[in-house]
C-alpha cells in the first residue's frame, strides 16, 4: 500500500456490498458461480464484491462530475470468491486485495509501464524474489484483425471467440474455407435469401414467415434484428474465404511466445505488409518496451505470449500477470492487471474512459514470500 | 453381518409407480409401513434394506450428502445435484423408464437461431442493445452452466424458475429456457423450439448409490435381478 500511496494514488475504501447486476450483467454467468450473491430483505439482489476493480470504477463515477477527469486510486480490502473445489490457503474464499486503478491517463504506454513497474516494486517490497512476469496485448490482436481483409462481422466474431480457443479455431477454419459449414434447421431459410441475392426483402420474408406460423415476437428481439442476422448468414455463403496467408498470420501471432524484445522483432517481421492499425500497434509495443526498460523492469526475464489474456475477459489492451511457484511447483498468480478501456462506459459512464490497473492477491503474496524464506 | 442400507424411493407420481412396478416385477415388492401415506417401508426379501420415500429431488440431495446409500431418481436431478466427474455417487443401473430430455429451447420466432453458436452470437448483440444479459430460465442451473461453458457460451444469466419454466419467454421473465421435455408438445404449445445441438442430457430413471456402498451385496443383487428381467416400458 505504501508503495502505491507514495506514487500519488489516493487511498479509497469502496463498498463491500455491491449490486449483483453490475457484476452479472458485465461478466455473465461464469462469474456468478464464483460470487456470493444474495437477496436483501427488500428483494434487491446484492453480492459481496468478488474483486475491487468494478467497485473502484463505481466509486469514480459517483465521486467525479466528469468521469474523463484523470484520477489515480489505490485500495487494500477484502474480496470474496466461492471456491468450487473447496477453499484452502492459496484459494481462500475471503482474501485481501491490494491494487491501483488509473483512469483517464493521457499517455497510454506510460501509464501501462508505470503500473507494471509499481506492481513489481510492491511485490518485491513485500519480499518476493523468485517470480515470473507474463505479458500479453489484446490491442495487438484487434489491430491485426483490423489490418486483414475481411468483412467487419467476421472480425467481430473472431475477436469475440478469442477467449475460447476451441471455438476460435473452428471459426477460423470455417472463414478460411478449410472446414465446411454444416447444415442446420434454419439452412432452408438462408438458402431462400441467398438465392434471391441482394434483391431480397429479408424483413418482409421474416414477417411473412412469422405470420404464416402465427408466431408473436417474444424474447426481446424484433424482426429487423432477426432479418439482419439471416442476411449476414446468406452473405457468408458467397463471401470470398479469408486468405490462407491471413489465417496463417493470425496463427503466427497467437503462437508468439518470448521476451518482449524478441517479440518486438517477430512483430516487425509480421507487420510490414499489413495495414496501418497493426503498424501503429507495433509502434506502441516498441514504445512501451522502451518505457518499461526505462522504469527499470528486467525485460529479458518477462515472457510475452500472443494468446496470453485469454482468461481475463474485460481487458482490452496490455495485460500482465506476476506468478510464483506454489508448493507443488505449479504457477500461481500473485498479481495481475492491464488495460480495460470499455469497463467504465459498460457500467454507466456516458463517455469512454481509458483505464489501467492492477490487483495483488495479498494472501498468495504472503504465502509465496514465506515459502522462500523456509 | 452387513450393515443396514437405506434405499430411497420416489414418494409420488409416475416415477413412484414405475419404480414400484419395476421392483415388484423382480420379486422385491416394496411394502409401505403404516397407511398408504407412510414414508417408511421395507422389502420382504431384503431384511438388510430400509426403504424411505422422498421427493425425487430430495433423493439426489440425500445421495449427495450420504444420508441414504441407494436411491431411485431421475438422472437429470442426479447430474444437477452432483458435479461432473464426481466419484461420490455412481449410477448402478439405468432403469428404462422416466425418460425425459434436458434441452435448451428458444422462441420459435427466432428464425435466425438454430445452434448454441447462434445463441452465443445473439447474446452479444442482446447485451449491446439492452445493456443486460440474455436470461435463461431453468430449474437446472448447474447443468446449464456446464453445458453452456462446454459450448463456449458465456454472455447469459440464469433465472432460477420454480415452475412453468416454459412460460418464461412469453411472460418476458427470460428469453430462453433449459427444461425437461418428453414429447416436446409443451414446448411447441409455448412456441419454443429445441436448438439443433441443444440436448444436454437424455435422462431416465436410475438406481444410484454412494460409491462406498457399491460393494454391498444388496447392490449387486438388485443390479443382477433387474438386469435379468430386462425392464423396458
Amino acid at each position: 500500500m505504501a508503495a502505491f500511496a507514495g506514487q500519488g494514488f489516493e487511498t479509497i475504501v469502496p463498498d463491500i456490498l455491491q449490486p449483483a447486476d453490475i457484476f452479472l450483467d458485465r461478466s455473465g454467468e461464469n462469474i456468478r458461480s464464483r460470487t456470493y450473491v444474495f437477496t436483501d430483505p427488500s428483494g434487491a439482489e446484492l453480492c459481496l464484491r468478488p474483486d475491487l476493480t468494478v467497485p473502484t470504477c463505481r466509486f469514480h463515477l459517483s465521486h467525479q462530475a466528469d468521469p474523463r477527469r484523470e484520477a489515480r486510486y489505490c485500495y487494500c480490502g477484502p474480496a470474496f470468491r466461492f471456491q468450487p473445489g473447496g477453499a484452502d490457503r492459496l484459494h481462500p474464499s475471503e482474501f485481501d486485495q491490494a491494487g491501483v486503478e488509473w483512469f483517464g491517463a493521457s499517455d497510454a504506454e506510460l501509464a501501462e509501464a508505470e503500473v507494471l513497474a509499481m506492481t513489481v516494486a510492491a511485490v518485491e517490497a513485500a519480499g518476493l524474489r523468485r517470480y515470473t512476469v507474463r505479458l500479453g496485448d489484446l490491442g495487438l490482436f484487434e489491430a491485426l484483425l483490423q489490418s486483414l481483409a475481411m468483412p467487419e462481422r467476421w472480425r467481430r466474431r473472431l475477436s469475440h471467440q478469442f477467449w475460447r480457443p476451441k471455438q476460435f479455431h473452428a471459426l477460423l477454419d470455417q472463414l478460411a474455407g478449410v472446414a465446411t459449414r454444416s447444415r442446420t434447421s434454419i439452412s432452408g431459410l438462408i438458402d431462400t435469401l441467398a438465392q434471391a441475392g441482394g434483391a431480397a426483402d429479408a424483413v418482409g420474408l421474416v414477417e411473412q414467415q412469422l405470420a404464416a406460423e402465427g408466431l408473436a415476437l417474444v424474447g426481446g428481439r424484433n424482426s429487423r434484428e432477426i432479418a439482419a442476422r439471416l442476411v449476414e448468414k446468406a452473405l457468408d455463403r458467397s463471401e470470398r474465404p479469408l486468405a490462407q496467408a491471413d489465417a496463417q498470420r493470425i496463427e503466427t501471432y497467437l503462437g508468439l511466445s518470448g521476451s518482449p524484445t524478441d517479440t518486438a522483432k517477430a512483430l516487425d517481421r509480421l507487420a510490414p505488409d499489413l495495414g496501418s492499425p497493426m503498424v501503429e500497434a507495433v509502434r506502441r509495443f516498441h514504445r512501451r518496451n522502451a518505457l518499461m526498460g526505462a522504469a527499470g523492469l528486467p525485460l529479458d526475464e518477462a515472457t510475452f505470449a500472443g494468446v496470453f489474456g485469454r482468461q481475463l475477459e474485460y481487458y482490452t489492451g496490455f495485460v500482465f500477470q506476476i506468478e510464483a511457484a506454489d508448493p507443488n511447483g505449479r504457477a500461481l498468480a500473485i498479481a495481475g492487471g492491464g488495460r480495460y478501456d470499455r469497463l467504465l462506459s459498460d457500467i454507466g459512464s456516458p463517455y469512454p474512459v481509458p483505464a489501467v490497473g492492477c490487483a495483488i492477491h495479498t494472501e498468495r503474496l504472503a504465502a509465496a514470500c514465506r515459502a522462500m524464506t523456509r | 453381518m452387513t450393515a443396514k442400507l437405506t434405499l430411497a424411493m420416489p414418494s409420488k407420481g409416475r416415477l413412484l409407480e414405475a419404480a414400484e412396478a419395476c421392483f415388484a416385477q423382480v420379486g422385491l415388492a416394496v411394502i409401505r409401513d403404516g397407511f398408504e401415506r407412510g414414508y417408511q417401508g421395507r422389502i420382504a426379501a431384503l431384511p438388510d434394506v430400509e426403504v424411505t420415500f422422498l421427493s425425487a429431488i430430495e433423493i439426489a440431495q440425500a445421495l449427495k450428502d450420504g444420508s441414504v446409500a441407494l436411491g431411485v431418481t431421475g438422472e437429470d436431478l442426479l447430474r444437477e445435484a452432483v458435479p461432473d466427474g464426481s466419484a461420490a455417487i455412481e449410477v448402478v443401473l439405468r432403469l428404462g423408464f422416466g425418460h425425459a430430455d434436458v434441452v435448451v429451447a428458444v422462441p420459435q420466432c427466432w428464425l435466425d437461431v438454430a445452434t448454441m453458436a447462434d445463441l452465443d452470437e445473439i447474446a452479444v448483440a442482446f447485451h449491446a442493445r439492452h445493456g443486460r444479459r440474455l436470461k435463461i430460465a431453468t430449474k437446472y442451473p448447474a447443468l446449464t452452466r456446464r453445458w453452456f461453458a462446454e459450448k463456449g457460451v458465456t454472455g447469459y444469466r440464469i433465472v432460477e424458475s420454480a415452475g412453468a419454466t416454459e412460460g418464461a419467454p412469453a411472460a418476458g421473465t427470460a428469453e430462453a429456457i433449459v427444461d425437461i421435455t418428453t414429447t416436446g408438445s409443451t414446448l411447441r404449445a409455448n412456441r419454443l423450439k429445441v436448438l439443433d445441438d441443444g440436448v444436454i442430457l437424455r435422462s431416465e430413471a436410475v438406481l444410484a448409490a454412494g460409491s462406498e456402498h457399491l460393494g454391498h451385496p444388496v447392490v449387486a443383487m438388485l443390479k443382477e435381478r433387474i438386469e435379468a428381467v430386462g425392464i423396458r416400458q
